[in-house]
């Protein structure tokens, strides 16, 4: 297979698959240098070496050699540390977590077509030293005691079936081999199904043909000898199976559709280690009976009512009346039920608690397959278009309906017409939610990332830093959590970086040596409210006062009547640092502003709260999606315009007397503060000019605030925001548009646009 | 449609029907389906490939700081979309009497974007060979917009080139314009 020519669509799949398991190794990885519980790190490193097998074995199928070669190194090492012939340590975890880097790069290079790099050769020699320095520690004998995947309880066999011995090597192939042989039961059970009324049996012969070779070598190497005797069976009888006369079609379908379930079986045995030997040659040889054409007995013909399980107690291969869950299809098309309790099954699921069980973990994986299904972001986002489409002609429809009610329609139509339509408003309203919610993850995929990003700072500034995190599982819309992603990291690198002192440092100030950084999100309202709080040293107002004057920013007098929290904000401005040297890590400055510049593009807002030697906390309020936001409309000479009602701080009719001019720019005295007033008519170009000063929308950024000059105020609303992407349209201070009730389009104000915009010319003069 | 003619004279030799079917493919190839319309004086054509759609006018808003000749935008079902004015790219007055005027949308190269015409004429085909290159002076319409000129028995049609009527090249002169003004 490998080779040829390959699916995109395969590929695609392989990254998506690949990158979410990858996003997982970070977090497990780190979680496990932290465990100190033996049973939790054996179930992590499980889940480790899973995830990486699952990627290696995809991999190697695709054809991308690097990576399967690679991930093979890295698969040993992690296979050895679970016999615990490698203990976890940081020179190890560093290696570990490098490799996870390397893997998230080759795939990088296949999802963008690029040729895949080698891995680096001192990590590879790394992954083999440390496995040499394994098997060199280990004497000879010992290593060899069989790791078994299967769970080490001594209840009672299954009826039919022998517990298998299997080597490391073929343990590790469980799962694939599970896979392919529900895939061979899929192929039987499809293919018996075709078998009636079809006119092109001989293609249908051909493809059984095909799956129970396919069968067989699996079950061959597994030494499964049921199933490949099963499988034998069929290849021998599919070719005949194409001639047979009409009314025998049945007696050899439902015996393929119960063989199909007999692998099935096999396959979910497999799972728990057992081999299944079922008596099977009476259904073998009934099989071939029926494919040479002659018919059966008349007391066995027919009995099985086309029932697969009837079937099978007919043939003596199971037991009739025994408690044997029934497979819920007969010669149907294969719909892959998972059959959770097979026939026999003694395990008690409450045994497999703590201890590691991998049928358990795939069974529950299997189930959790069928409820969930990938869909393409771009096709969600055609439907919450359609959606939002859907609301602007309801509210038409609404609004027909109130006028309708003016004129002297007879009464009955009346009602009606506003029952539907009210009918009509809450349909959408809950299909405009349900549409929403597609879109809305859980801040867990971003969060899983960050462990690994405290545990590089640390490790490179020779810190001790615990990360906690709380309220992962709050859900917020998908271009949010995208968005969200880099502010995180550089509030975290931050505190860890700046934030949390030396171990020696913290002893001395009567802290524990280690620190923590608390990472937590919940929901407020429509927002979502992600704090990050360390224990650390805090921020020192005069530090930021003083740099803050040095930079131009404030007038030692504005400085002594700011609040605190003012003051703190500074940490915000592009290229304002206090830290002593800058590190790899932070410290130019960059950072922290690129945190409330996204930010505010969410139309979140940022706070911090701090206190002197014992910490600082970043609280970052966001709005749950990006697609819709209340909005404050406003009238500007003959057009509206939405102002984001969360950078709004108040609204206010300014007298004369508040008003100064100062080099030829309005300002507004507020409760002593000066605020730089912006007329909108002059930055919109309105040119029609028949109002006086109306209202000042005070609007802010950080700590930066002006006042809008509106002429009217229209009213809060909350808009669908849509982008204003075309090349002609984009440069103007708006961050999109938006569509009113009537159809028409109002466009959004780009506050953080408006402010640079208005600070460009005086910097200029100067 | 050519297999269904050639079928029905299943008298004629094998090699009759082949030659009829390459008559019939040429021909479509050669035959190009146009809109036409007309801005100030003249009539111009595009082809029928990139309209989506033809609007009645519609209330468009004014997008500030974008290019002059930009009307502003408008919402095509859900969709925020650029309205270009002709009349104002081609140098031309404002339209007084706008009851005829359309808004075309069209499709160029994976970008919707709507222009403004005076009035829409008709859905036409044309012999791909009457198109000839565009003259040096044409109209006035500046000729680097001009794909060719059709010459109908009475009249002449103008094909537009719409990328190149949309390009970026000619946004950034636009741009760099402004900004030498400013």
């Amino acid at each position: 297979m490998a080779g040829e020519q390959m699916d995109p669509s395969l590929v695609q799949d392989f990254l998506t698959e690949s990158n979410e398991l990858i996003e997982r190794l970070d977090s497990d990885l780190v979680s496990l240098e932290d465990a100190v519980d033996e049973a939790a790190s054996k179930d992590l490193l499980d889940g480790i070496f899973r995830a990486l097998h699952t990627i290696k074995g995809a991999a190697s199928f695709l054809a991308f050699t690097p990576l399967t070669t690679f991930a093979h190194a890295a698969e040993d090492t992690l296979n050895r540390m679970r016999k615990g012939e490698i203990g976890v340590s940081t020179e190890v975890m560093d290696t570990l977590l490098r490799s996870v880097d390397v893997l998230r790069g080759m795939l990088d290079e296949i999802a963008n077509s690029r040729p895949i790099t080698e891995a680096p050769g001192d990590l590879m020699q790394g992954l083999h030293a440390l496995c040499e320095q394994a098997a060199a520690d280990q004497s000879p004998g010992s290593a060899t005691t069989t790791e078994q995947t299967a769970p080490a309880d001594d209840a009672a066999q299954p009826d039919h079936s022998k517990r298998l011995s299997l080597g490391p090597e073929k343990a590790d192939l469980v799962e694939f081999v599970v896979a392919d042989l529900h895939e061979a039961a899929n192929e039987i059970a499809q293919a018996a199904a075709e078998f009636v009324g079809s006119d092109h049996r001989d293609e249908v012969a051909a493809e059984l043909v095909k799956a129970a070779e396919g069968l067989q070598k699996t079950a061959d190497f597994f030494g499964l000898d049921a199933a490949r005797n099963l499988g034998a069976a069929i290849e021998a009888a599919a070719p005949l199976v194409g001639s047979i006369p009409d009314e025998l079609i049945d007696e050899a379908t439902v015996r393929l559709s119960g063989i199909a379930w007999l692998i099935r079986d096999q396959a979910d045995a497999l799972a728990d280690g057992f081999a299944r030997t079922w008596p099977i040659d009476t259904l073998v040889a009934r099989l071939k009976t029926v494919a040479k054409g002659q018919p059966l007995s008349p007391d066995i013909a027919g009995r099985h009512g086309g029932v697969a399980e009837q079937l099978l107690a007919l043939d003596g291969v199971t037991q009739s009346g025994v408690s044997t869950q029934p497979p819920q299809e007969a010669a149907g098309p294969a719909t892959a039920p998972s059959i959770t309790t097979e026939p026999g099954d003694t395990k008690d699921p409450s045994t497999a608690g703590g201890a590691q069980s991998r049928g358990g973990s795939a069974g529950d994986r299997g189930s959790l397959a069928e409820q969930t299904i990938r869909v393409e972001v771009g096709r969600l986002e055609a439907l919450l278009n359609l959606v939002g489409q859907l609301v602007l002609n309801k509210n038409r429809v609404m609004g027909l309906s109130r006028k309708l009610r003016d004129h002297n329609l007879p009464h009955e139509v009346n009602e009606n017409f506003t029952g539907a339509a009210s009918d009509l408003d809450r349909l959408t309203g809950e299909l405009q939610v349900g549409i929403m919610r597609t879109r809305m993850q859980p801040l867990a995929k971003l969060f899983d990332r960050y462990p690994r990003v405290i545990r590089d700072v640390a490790r490179s500034t020779g810190k001790s830093i615990a990360l906690e995190i709380d309220g992962k599982e709050t859900e917020v819309d998908k271009s949010v959590l995208e968005q969200l992603a880099d502010p995180l990291v550089h509030i975290l690198r931050n505190s860890a970086d700046h934030g949390v002192e030396m171990p020696e440092t913290r002893v001395a100030a009567g802290k524990p040596e280690k620190g923590t950084i608390r990472l937590t999100a919940e929901h407020q309202g429509s927002h979502v409210r992600v704090c990050i709080t360390d224990d650390g040293k805090g921020l020192d107002r005069e530090v930021l006062g003083n740099k803050a004057v040095e930079r131009g920013l404030v007038t030692q007098d504005q400085l002594a009547a700011m609040a605190d929290e003012d003051v703190f904000r500074f940490i915000f401005s592009a290229g304002f640092s206090t830290a002593e040297k800058v590190t790899d890590l932070s410290g130019r400055g960059v950072g922290m502003d690129v945190v409330r510049t996204n930010i505010a593009k969410l139309n979140g807002t940022v706070n911090v709260s701090s206190t002197m030697g014992h910490g600082t906390t970043i609280e970052v309020l966001i709005p749950l999606t990006v697609a819709i936001m209340p909005a404050m409309v406003v009238g500007v000479g003959k057009h509206m315009y939405a102002v984001p009602l969360a950078s709004i701080t108040e609204i206010v009719k300014p007298e004369d007397a508040d008003l100064q001019s100062v080099m030829s720019n309005q300002v507004l005295n507020l409760r002593d503060a000066v605020l730089p007033l912006l007329n909108m008519r002059q930055i919109l170009n309105e040119t029609d000019s028949q109002s006086e000063t109306a209202f000042a929308v005070i609007v802010g950024v950080g700590h930066q605030r002006v006042g809008l000059v509106v002429d009217r105020l229209v009213g809060q609303e909350e808009v669908v925001i849509k982008p204003l992407d075309d090349e002609y349209t984009t440069g103007g201070p708006f961050s999109g548009a938006t569509i009113r009730e009537d159809g028409s389009v109002s466009l959004i104000l780009d506050i953080m646009q408006l402010i640079k915009d208005s600070q460009t010319p005086q910097r200029a003069a100067a | 449609m050519t297999a269904q003619t050639t079928d029905a004279r299943s008298g004629q030799t094998a090699e009759q029907n082949n030659e009829a079917f390459s008559a019939t493919e040429a021909a479509d190839r050669d035959q190009l389906q146009l809109v036409s319309f007309v801005v100030g004086k003249e009539e111009f054509a595009i082809s029928i490939l990139s309209v989506q759609e033809i609007n009645r006018m519609m209330k468009i808003t004014r997008v500030p700081h974008s290019p002059e000749f930009i009307e502003g935008v408008i919402n095509l079902r859900g969709r925020i979309i650029p309205v270009m004015d002709l009349r104002k790219r081609f140098g031309l007055e404002a339209l007084e009497d706008t009851s005829d005027a359309r808004i075309i949308v069209v499709d160029v190269a994976g970008r919707v974007i709507g222009f403004t015409v005076d009035r829409v004429n008709e859905v036409l085909r044309i012999d791909a060979q009457i198109v000839e290159p565009p003259p040096t002076m044409v109209s006035s319409v500046d000729t680097e917009f001009i794909q060719g000129v059709g010459k109908l028995d009475d009249r002449l049609l103008i094909l537009l080139d719409l990328e190149r009527l949309f390009s970026g090249e000619e946004l950034r002169q636009v741009d760099e314009t402004a900004n030498r003004a400013a």
